[in-house]
């Protein structure tokens, strides 16, 4: 433990406000680096096959995260399972970056299993419009994921055969994940079941904390025909 | 045209009916519908000449948890499987977004709740992968040995109620004889038996003391001998084989493209997992086979998991002999880095803010980072994709969850089979819903 010597400063001196530091930059040589992202040689064949469809590859810990031309993510990908061996999606999600352009972020995880390789895309949607080609064709492992990014964000895939949400019922009108939806949810927005057999629907699960007061259980329920005496 | 696009649910779905309209029309039944009663002119409709649409779940106890099966059956056949989850969806990712790092680790114990020490290491390893943090080598091994621990846990709970699907209950009795002594070896070293939260991030929360060291040493001496005896039981047994013989077959070609993970892509025949593909932890110091199959049908991944519990108890063994030897910290020294222990905590000033600004701060990865890191869980690949904001909180956390992607392909393995192979098929896949919905 370091032994500060405090007998050197005035109390004055002593620095009890705070100020704000840098955030760490990256590590080097993360200690987690895996050889299977070492994915070089695909970036450039795929920069190779599309020059403008590629962007800037962004390297942390070891992992090539390429941008792609959101319209050209299905023929990159065709190319990548095709050519490059690149058999199997690991898995797919949506990203709010609540920004002013570009709002919206698509990563792709795929995965060679054969020449142990993985490599991330990413693709950028503005708010504007919020539709992608679906990767159902390429991965048709990408139908669930595509369904739980269009339940969680709102990005519908064109061409998906099932474009329905994936956790939230149909009923539900809002998009949970999209960082401006509140933490305790929307009253009235899912209604659960009834609290007795022909009673009403349960609108706001969270009452106490929307300010109103539920009915304790050990309450009696009040009965708006009076004929119980 | 088909009957269900013209009917009127109005009235028969009081509850959520968008939603189930939305399902029974991707049955696309093309004749009726039982709920409907009578036919046009008033007689009642024979059940046995109409294509019956069956609700199985969220409340059964063959689904494993609250997963829904729709199925559309002819006779005994099902014509169409449409599943429907999300009961359990209570929004992890939007809680991990809200969280620091170090608070959202003990909500991966109600993931996979059959193996949440996986779930933990999960969590820990993606977030250190993210912040650049090494861990001792101490932790390293506590880890690696207890991973395996709940990869058994969670195989015996699959094969205890597989087996119950199947009619065998006292199977289910000895696997949970077994689950008991596992649940002790946890109570001993995390201090609870099925939340166990014992990892930190950077390390262990604490050391293994003796008692829990030969807890895991007797559980490894005495359960190859219960293993073998249970493999007696059922490896010839002839009715445990015809439930399971040619029941769900995928195809290597199959499982690759729905995205399987885990003992079900093994099953297939195809060689992937996790802790050979990009090792963490010591997994490449320590000798182990990846068990595989090529039949790829339900007995084919009974055969996978079962090898894969012989494989853990190896390498369990292998984990205690290297814990006599290595000593040292269970944690990273590091303030910022990880919690001090709780020595410090308690008996100086630095440790007790330390502790405070951990606590309240964190860890806080550099702006803009993101990183996957990915582990073999009992039910497959688990792996969260981390993208950093600067602070102490994840600006997004997204979980690639096993059971999630294996029950993709529910929907196609369901199809033309058996009305009564369905829950070997749900057990096969060996879904567990808290880590599907989310």
């Amino acid at each position: 433990m370091p032994q500060h010597d405090r007998t050197s400063q005035s109390p004055s001196t002593l620095p009890f406000n705070f100020v704000p530091q840098e955030p760490e930059t990256a590590v080097e040589n993360n200690p987690h680096e895996k050889a299977t992202t070492q994915v070089d040689t695909v970036i450039s064949a795929l920069e190779k096959e599309f020059t403008d469809a590629i962007g800037e590859t962004v390297v942390y810990a070891g992992e090539r995260t390429v941008r792609v031309d959101a319209s050209r993510i299905v023929d990159v990908c065709v190319f990548l399972k095709d050519k490059q061996g690149f058999n199997y999606l690991a898995d797919l999600g949506g990203i709010d970056r609540f920004t002013e352009d570009d709002r919206y972020e698509i990563f792709y995880n795929l995965v060679d299993l054969n020449d142990s390789k993985r490599i991330r895309l990413v693709i950028r949607l503005d708010e504007e419009k919020l539709s992608v080609s679906t990767l159902t064709g390429v991965y048709p492992a990408a139908n669930w994921n595509e369904r739980e990014c269009y339940d969680m964000f709102g990005i519908t895939f064109d061409g998906h055969p099932d474009m329905r949400r994936m956790f939230m019922p149909e009923d539900f009108e809002y998009f949970p994940l999209r960082k401006e939806f509140p933490l305790l949810g929307v009253p009235g927005s899912l209604p659960l079941p009834p609290q007795e057999p022909t009673g009403e629907l349960t609108m706001d699960p969270f009452p106490a904390a929307h300010g109103s007061k539920p009915p304790k259980s050990f309450e009696e329920v009040q009965t708006t025909d009076g004929d119980e005496g | 045209m088909s009957i269900i696009n013209d009917t009127d649910f109005k009235e028969t779905l009081k509850f959520w009916p968008r939603h189930n309209e939305a399902i029974y029309r991707r049955l696309e039944s093309k004749h009726s519908w039982i709920e409907k009663t009578s036919s046009g002119d008033g007689s009642p409709v024979d059940a046995l000449e109409q294509e019956m649409v069956l609700n199985i779940g969220p409340q059964h106890p063959a689904t494993h948890g609250v997963l829904r099966c729709v199925v559309k059956l002819d006779g005994e056949t099902i014509k169409k499987c449409v599943v429907d989850i999300g009961y359990l969806h209570r929004g992890i990712e939007k809680i991990a977004e809200n969280k620091s790092y170090q608070e959202f680790m003990p909500y991966t114990d109600r993931m996979d709740y059959l193996s949440p020490y996986s779930n933990n290491v999960a969590w820990c390893l993606a977030v250190e992968k993210l912040a650049g943090i090494e861990i001792p080598d101490r932790a390293q091994w506590i880890r690696m040995m207890m991973s395996e621990v709940a990869r058994i846990s969670s195989h015996l709970l699959w094969m205890g109620v597989g087996l119950m699907d199947a009619g065998a209950v006292s199977v289910f009795l000895w696997t949970f004889q077994a689950r008991e002594d596992i649940y002790a070896i946890f109570d001993e070293v995390a201090g609870a038996r099925l939340t166990v939260s014992h990892s930190r991030i950077g390390g262990v929360a604490t050391d293994i003391n003796d008692v829990g060291f030969n807890l895991i040493k007797d559980f490894a001496e005495k359960f190859p001998a219960s293993l073998a005896g249970w493999e007696k039981l059922l490896n010839r047994n002839r009715i445990w084989i015809d439930r399971n013989i040619g029941i769900g077959y995928m195809s290597a070609e199959d499982v690759v493209a729905a995205g399987m993970t885990g003992p079900n892509l093994r099953g297939s025949g195809i060689a992937h997992d996790i802790r050979r593909f990009e090792p963490y932890l010591k997994y490449d110091e320590v000798d182990f086979n990846i068990p595989i199959r090529t039949e790829g049908d339900a007995l084919a991944r009974y055969f996978v998991r079962l090898d894969e519990m012989k494989e853990s108890i190896k390498i369990i063994r292998q984990c205690l002999e290297k814990l006599e030897t290595i000593q040292g910290p269970v944690r990273v020294e590091d303030a910022k880095r990880a919690y001090p222990s709780k020595n410090d905590v308690y008996y100086s000033m630095e440790g007790l803010i330390h502790d405070f600004m951990y606590t309240d701060t964190g860890v806080s990865p550099p702006k803009g980072a993101a990183a996957y890191h990915a582990i073999e869980a009992p039910k497959g690949e688990l792996g969260f994709y981390l993208q950093s904001d600067g602070t102490g909180t994840p600006w997004r956390a997204k979980m690639n969850s096993p059971s999630f992607s294996n029950l993709q392909a529910l929907e196609t393995m369901m199809e033309g089979a058996q009305m009564g192979d369905m829950v070997i098929m749900i057990g096969t896949i060996d879904p567990v819903l808290g880590e599907a919905d989310k």
